[in-house]
């Protein structure tokens, strides 16, 4: 096998790529099965034991109703805006880096959102009425209430979902009959029933090349919708601290660094695993490096902001909640928060750094952990303290609650795990458009196997 | 078995088939027993499903004797309301009066009568029968009775009023000698006593707070359950902003803030058992500057001599300034009230000390007349002699008879002295020296568990009775109580029981009446037969009806009784020795201040699940017990909030967490009593500590009363910390303008502007 | 009406569903702090009258409290010139609920009558609308409750119990007001007059510190109290427009 990026050739690319799909050693079921345990032991269990108990085995109390659900939903959002970026901003802006991971990225989103869906349901006291919330026909007249919130969530995730499922399903069409063409038995016909029939003309390739760049252009906004939409959950409240105008650039910056960092996660993962060592290289860890940088000093500037405007304003409410934000009972969260997303970036401006992948590993792992404690923060610290002093009191999750965060993990890498199976993880077609085409009459075509 | 052809096979088929749908008929039959829905297509006569049937009657949680009308559906209670006809509460009720639903439907309520096997204390109880029980009690007292010994017998109760307590005092008749005690933790000894020195007259007067622009209150907490709190809360609604220009002002001198300290517009800390001095001193400058102008006003001056505002500062640690403050607004705003109670009463000096407090009301003109003390007339029925009450000494003498042997049957009924007296006075130990106990409470109380049989009687919602409320309006009221719903359970009325054992003593021609319900129509017959009500048609019987249909009966206006002369020489001996405390201050620093939680008053209210999820008003904690400290006394111990320390007298120690409490003095410390059952069903068992059981043997030496508050105590923490179950969280306002006062203080005061202009929040 | 007039009351009804132009009844509640006194009548009140569950030492312990209407303790100053100021505090069925925009279904709307109406039956359980009111007053149903028996044959049978999972608050006793509503169509097809219909925490307090009626009417006792000059609204500033209205307690210093 070649070893470096300059000497693959196209034959290369569809061997390792659908090598990647249907050869499976025994560390992948291990991990499929530790990923489905996780699933159903911290997640589905402790949920089942919460659908008969209440809400009651959370943490949540009066009046600190929400909580590490709340968070799990956003933070999970968060991460799904991560192929929003790599896959259509990045696509528009014509950035060859990003070919070989952009597919992973976008198959991110899509789990990412649902695991934010299934978070919904865990967090709401009645599930089982959870399709109140979409407006069908029924014979009460009913109708869900369009002024709210929580419903521009519902309508901008589910859009969100829709559009990132047509838009991932329909730029891996090409691989789907790549994949056709060199599979057999079952996989065969299932990737044959995925390509839909690609022949790979020139007509097929014009009219997929158009229909992606005008989703990819569609989806952006909707990207910025739909982070913007979930922090008006909060933003529409009259609650100090979070009735802030700046939560919606805020949510919306912080999801893209959150995306970003797992997207630094996933490919150190992807690129160790799956033996994608040439596709994903120190290139693409330097400008991911970079663009975490860039985020980074982004997301402080607003929660500088923040802190300026709360200060500012000297209202005893947002003066209260700066004061035990900082030095309260969550300082301590608080202050690793800032460690982690604040501070901890600024080693990306070392080239070296950026370049070594173990150690961008680890800081991409400390800003996701950091961006969680933001969401839980922002819930936390806010309701436990609003207007009315007697009414103050200390949330803090339960066992429950810690459990379900675990297992929404397992639950991502469960789908993940089942997606790299059948996707082909890396984009073929765009990664062969970064490589030199293979002369007439060359061997390149061929596969050496 | 070989080859089965097609119909043999078919049969099979068939059979299995039956057995299997027969098998699961009988499996989903057994898992669903076939239930009724019975329907009303001829209802009871005594309630329309769906309508409510709505009884008067009265109210039984508290000595006050609200009335109350309890809505009933479908022969159940669902709501107790205040009556809206009855003068004492116009509709109004407290929360312990709403919670009385959880006494008739309380889980651990006793279903039948029961016997004991096994040891006292430990045994089982076993259902027994009505019978034998009336029975074998009455089979024994009809022994000591031949024997001429029936002074063996004592009955101890409740304090009890109306028939009831005439037909306990017939009951007595019968057995020539036996003594009859009525024994309640809160009884007010001490106030009785003093009204009996000055006025002649030991009962319990009337203050009309309603009128009174000025009151001025030592300890009685009468917004919280002295004597009649909704009555209290009505007047000072009214008198507060239910007239317009004159807006009642209400002080409040105790040394741990009340409820009603809380309501007051000044509250005084002076220190324990000196609030008689501050009285005096008051009264002395309120003769000294002309403020009486009675007769007897130079022997009033002469009396009060040496009651200077510096000297009686000295003696209260209240500030000289205010003493003189108060004495003038006391003189100078008319009519002028004062309230002497509770812990004030709970001292050595208790007797005295109120006794100073009837001479400020005496002094400033107020007795007898609106806005002022006033003289409930006798009661309408009742009992023809006085209850007797029994102080503590009284109940030490009963422990002491028994512990020699000269008690042989004890009868108890509604009061559970095993709680309600402290340790010191060993009275558990001594109930162990009597032969026969008999209970006739409801519950398994501590009291009720050590007898030998249980007559459980029926809830006060579910029994005849009648009262005539105590301290009363200032004019003749009497109410009947009905029954609003049957009898949940093979319980009886305390009546019944009372008129069973009569007749099963073979006095049954004394006794002639069928039941508690005939026995109060004949009472209420000679009520109607002496008072001046015009005949109507119909005669008695339209009368009843009309009574129980409005729930009270009696005069509608208050005539002003005049001011009775005070006797020389009791003007003569006003005067108040200096409070003596059990310990020394050295081992044991601080002053116990007990005071009857607002929920669960002296432990009644423990068993009610509503009392216990209400939280303490000035401390918001629920379900618990806690001993409050200074502020700046908890810093100097280092000790928090939730901290355990063990409250230690020289006669018990009980663990408790701590409360850090503003409003109280550094040298005293607070516990609320109600909690700290043994017994008493699941809601009160093991719950929390019962501050009662620390409390010292001293006594006001002319009642015999207990000095509850005058006990000391010291505090040994014990490196435990609990997080104390409490609703409030920050108790501070924090500039927000939620609790808005009018006047200029609002204004300057700390952190009180508006939350939208910017300002510095202090961190408290 | 004309045409014209028609169309646009036609289209102003449709572009603001649940709009009225006036109500009802406007039902509002004075609260006089300078004659409460704390006494927490009004608390078990509301909870023999609403079926308001027994939550338990655990529950509370962890906060869960289930009380509609609670009294707040506010301590101002230090020992020994100190003060302790109770407030009741209530759903104050605000105009301008921040509640009633944020529930998703609709399971919390503004009434005919100018109450903040609870649908349990229609709530999903999101808790938004406990987080967006300023006031505190929502109660969330966080585990399965039970009366031991015989508790529950106190139950109103006029009053839902509520299952877990759904949010609960003072409705200023519907329950009485459809009575009283009903009781006054059947008797002449009158209007409930002042005072014939009261929710159970104003019927019960000792200090008569709440008052209740349809401030619409000027001659009823609410709409007298809301004239005083001490009458204030707690977080004004908020615009909510609450129809509970506080009167100031009276300055000590005031006489």
């Amino acid at each position: 096998m070649p070893d470096s990026h300059d000497e693959i050739r196209y034959a290369d690319v569809n061997d390792d790529v659908i090598r990647s799909l249907v050869e499976t050693g025994p560390k992948y079921y291990i991990t499929l099965a530790v990923a489905v345990g996780v699933t159903l032991l911290c997640y589905a269990f402790p949920w089942f034991y919460q659908l008969y108990y209440g809400i009651g085995a959370a943490g949540m109390n009066h009046p600190a109703v929400w909580g590490t659900y709340l968070a799990n939903f956003i933070f999970w959002i968060g991460l799904s805006h991560s192929g929003t970026l790599l896959s259509c901003v990045l696509h528009l802006t014509n950035s060859a880096w990003r070919k070989a991971m952009y597919r992973s990225a976008e198959a991110m989103t899509l789990f990412s959102l649902m695991v934010a869906g299934s978070m919904v349901a865990v967090h709401l006291g009645r599930p089982w009425f959870a399709h109140w919330v979409f407006p069908y026909p029924n014979q009460a007249g009913l109708w869900p209430n369009f002024r709210s919130p929580l419903l521009f969530d519902v309508m901008a995730v589910t859009t969100y979902l829709t559009g990132s499922s047509i838009f991932i399903y329909m730029g891996s069409i090409p691989d789907f009959a790549a994949a056709r063409d060199r599979t057999t038995g079952w996989r065969h016909y299932m990737y044959r029933l995925f390509s839909l029939g690609w022949r790979g003309t020139d007509t097929e390739w014009h009219r997929l090349g158009r229909a992606y760049t005008f989703l990819a252009v569609l989806i952006i906004p909707l990207a910025v919708s739909v982070h913007s939409i979930v922090s008006w959950d909060f933003a529409l409240s009259i609650v100090p601290a979070m009735h802030l105008t700046i939560f919606a650039p805020y949510f919306v910056v912080g999801a893209i660094y959150s995306g970003t960092a797992g997207i630094v996660t996933v490919m150190f993962l992807l690129r160790k695993y799956m033996r994608f060592e040439k596709y994903i290289t120190k290139l693409h860890f330097d400008n991911l490096g970079k663009l975490l940088l860039v985020l980074s000093l982004l997301w402080t500037y607003i929660n500088v902001l923040e802190l300026f405007t709360g200060w500012y304003g000297g209202e005893s409410t947002e003066l209260e909640a700066l004061k035990y934000k900082l030095f309260g009972y969550y300082a301590p969260l608080y202050w690793e928060m800032i460690l982690f997303c604040a501070v901890a970036p600024l080693l990306c401006i070392s080239r070296r750094f950026r370049t070594s992948f173990v150690p961008m590993l680890f800081l991409s792992i400390a800003i996701n952990i950091g961006m969680y404690t933001e969401r839980f923060l922002i819930i936390a610290t806010s309701l436990s303290r609003k207007y009315l002093p007697d009414a103050w009191n200390l949330y803090v999750p339960s066992l429950v609650e810690l459990s379900i965060l675990v297992g929404t993990v397992g639950l991502f890498c469960t789908l993940f795990l089942i997606f790299v199976k059948i996707f082909p993880s890396v984009s073929i077609y765009e990664v062969k458009e970064t490589l030199p085409a293979p002369e007439e009459g060359s061997t390149q075509w061929q596969s050496t196997r | 078995m070989g080859t089965i052809d097609r119909r043999d096979f078919l049969k099979l088929v068939g059979a299995g088939g039956v057995g299997a749908a027969a098998g699961f008929v009988l499996a989903e039959a057994i898992k669903h027993p076939v239930e009724h829905l019975i329907p009303y297509p001829v209802p009871p006569e005594e309630f329309s499903p769906g309508v409510a049937a709505w009884y008067n009657t009265v109210c039984s949680m508290c000595p006050a004797g609200c009335g109350i009308s309890v809505r009933t559906l479908e022969g159940r209670a669902k709501k107790i309301e205040g009556n809206p006809s009855h003068p004492v509460n116009q509709g109004r009720l407290c929360a312990l009066g709403q919670a009385g639903l959880q006494v008739l439907y309380n889980p651990d309520r006793l279903t039948g009568p029961l016997m004991r096997t096994g040891a006292r204390g430990a045994g089982p109880f076993v259902q027994t029968t009505w019978d034998d029980g009336i029975a074998e009690l009455a089979g024994r007292l009809n022994e000591l009775r031949a024997d001429g010994r029936s002074d063996r017998v004592s009955f101890l109760t409740a304090g009890v009023r109306g028939h009831l307590a005439a037909l306990l005092e017939l009951l007595m008749a019968e057995l020539p000698g036996a003594r009859l005690l009525q024994y309640d933790f809160d009884h007010p000894h001490t106030l009785l006593a003093a009204n009996e020195r000055f006025f002649g007259a030991g009962s319990l007067p009337y203050y009309d707070l309603e009128n009174a622009r000025y009151v001025l209150s030592f300890g009685a907490d009468y917004l919280g359950g002295w004597l009649s709190p909704v009555h209290h809360a009505l007047g000072f609604g009214r008198s507060r902003q239910g007239r317009s220009g004159a807006r009642g002002r209400f002080v409040q001198v105790e040394p741990r803030m009340s409820l009603s300290g809380a309501a007051a517009d000044e509250w005084i800390p002076a220190r324990p058992g000196t609030e008689g001095f501050l009285a005096l001193g008051i009264a002395r400058q309120l003769v000294a500057e002309g403020g009486y102008e009675g007769a007897d006003r130079d022997a009033w001056a002469a009396a009060l001599d040496g009651h200077t505002a510096d000297a009686v500062a000295a003696q209260t640690g209240v500030p000289a300034a205010t003493i003189r403050r108060l004495a003038g607004d006391f003189a100078g705003t008319r009519p002028s009230l004062a309230l002497g109670g509770g812990a004030t009463g709970g001292h050595t000096n208790g007797v005295d000390a109120l006794v100073a407090v009837n001479a400020l009301n005496y002094l400033a003109g107020n007795v007898g007349r609106p806005g002022g003390v006033l003289f409930n007339p006798p009661p309408a029925f009742g009992p023809r002699a006085r209850a007797a009450h029994a102080s503590y000494r009284d109940m030490l003498a009963l422990a002491e008879d028994a512990r020699r042997g000269r008690i042989e049957i004890l009868v108890v009924s509604d009061t559970n002295p095993v709680f309600t007296l402290p340790a010191a006075a060993g009275f558990a130990e001594a109930l162990a020296a009597i032969p026969y106990i008999v209970s006739l409470s409801s519950f398994m109380d501590e009291t009720t568990g050590l007898a030998d049989r249980v007559l459980p009687s029926h809830t006060y919602l579910e029994s005849w009775g009648d009262d005539s409320p105590e301290p009363g309006v200032g004019f003749t009221v009497g109410a009947i109580a009905q029954p609003v719903v049957a009898p949940l359970y093979d319980t009886r009325s305390k009546g019944d029981i009372l008129l069973g054992i009569a007749r099963a003593l073979g006095a049954g021609e004394d006794f002639p009446w069928a039941n508690m319900e005939d026995y109060l129509k004949a009472g209420w017959r000679e009520v109607y037969g002496r008072a001046p009500i015009p005949a109507e048609a119909g005669g008695f019987e339209a009368f009843w009806i009309s009574v129980l249909r409005a729930g009270v009966w009696g005069e509608n206006g208050r005539r002003e009784s005049g001011s009775p002369a005070v006797e020389a020489r009791v003007i003569d001996a006003v005067g108040v020795a200096p409070p003596e405390f059990a310990g020394s201050s050295d081992e044991f620093p601080f002053v116990l201040h007990p005071y009857l939680s607002h929920a669960l008053r002296d432990g009644r209210g423990a068993n009610l699940p509503w009392m216990q999820e209400l939280p303490d008003p000035m401390t918001s904690v629920w379900y618990g017990s806690w001993v409050e400290l200074n502020p700046a006394t908890a810093e100097r111990l280092g000790l928090r909030e939730g901290d355990v320390v063990d409250v230690e007298s020289a006669h018990g120690k009980i663990g408790v967490p701590v409360y850090v409490f503003p409003a109280i003095m550094p040298d005293v410390v607070a516990m609320p009593i109600g909690q700290g059952h043994a017994g008493y069903g699941r809601y009160a068992s093991r719950r929390g500590a019962n501050p009662i059981q620390l409390l010292a043997p001293l006594t006001e030496p002319v009642t015999g009363g207990l000095a509850s508050s005058a006990t000391r105590v010291r505090l040994v923490p014990t490196g435990r910390r609990v997080s104390l179950v409490k609703q409030g969280g920050e108790s501070r306002q924090l500039g927000r303008g939620i609790v808005r006062t009018t006047g200029a203080a609002a204004v300057t005061g700390p952190g009180a502007r508006l939350a939208s202009i910017p300002i510095k929040v202090e961190s408290t | 009406m004309s045409f014209l007039d028609d169309f646009r009351a036609r289209w102003r009804a449709y572009r603001h569903p649940g709009h009225y132009e006036r109500f009802d009844y406007a039902w509002t509640m004075t609260i006089d702090l300078d004659r409460c006194t704390g006494c927490e009548a009004c608390v078990t009140a509301c909870q023999a009258e609403n079926n308001i569950p027994i939550v338990g030492e655990e529950a509370l312990a962890k906060g869960r409290e289930m009380q509609w209407i609670r009294i707040e303790r506010y301590w101002e100053g230090e020992y020994p010139d100190v003060k302790l100021r109770f407030i009741p505090m209530l759903c104050q069925h605000c105009d301008a609920a921040p509640c009633e925009t944020v529930c998703p279904v609709t399971a919390t709307y503004h009434n005919q009558d100018g109450l903040n109406a609870q649908i349990y039956n229609r709530c999903i359980g999101t808790r938004s609308c406990s987080v967006y009111c300023p006031y505190e007053v929502r109660y969330f149903n966080y585990n399965v409750h039970h009366w031991d028996k015989p508790l529950d044959e106190q139950l109103n049978p006029d009053v839902t119990v509520r299952e877990k999972g759904v949010m609960e608050k003072c409705t200023f006793c519907i329950q009485r007001i459809r009575q009283a509503k009903d009781h006054a169509k059947d008797d002449g097809r009158r209007r409930v007059r002042d005072g014939e219909m009261q929710p159970a925490c104003v019927q019960s307090c000792p200090a008569e510190a709440l008052v209740f009626g349809d401030r619409q009417d000027p001659q009823s006792r609410v709409a007298k109290m809301m004239a005083d000059p001490r009458a204030y609204r707690v977080l004004e500033e908020l615009n909510t427009s609450p129809s509970v209205v506080y009167l100031k307690k009276v300055g000590a210093d005031a006489g």
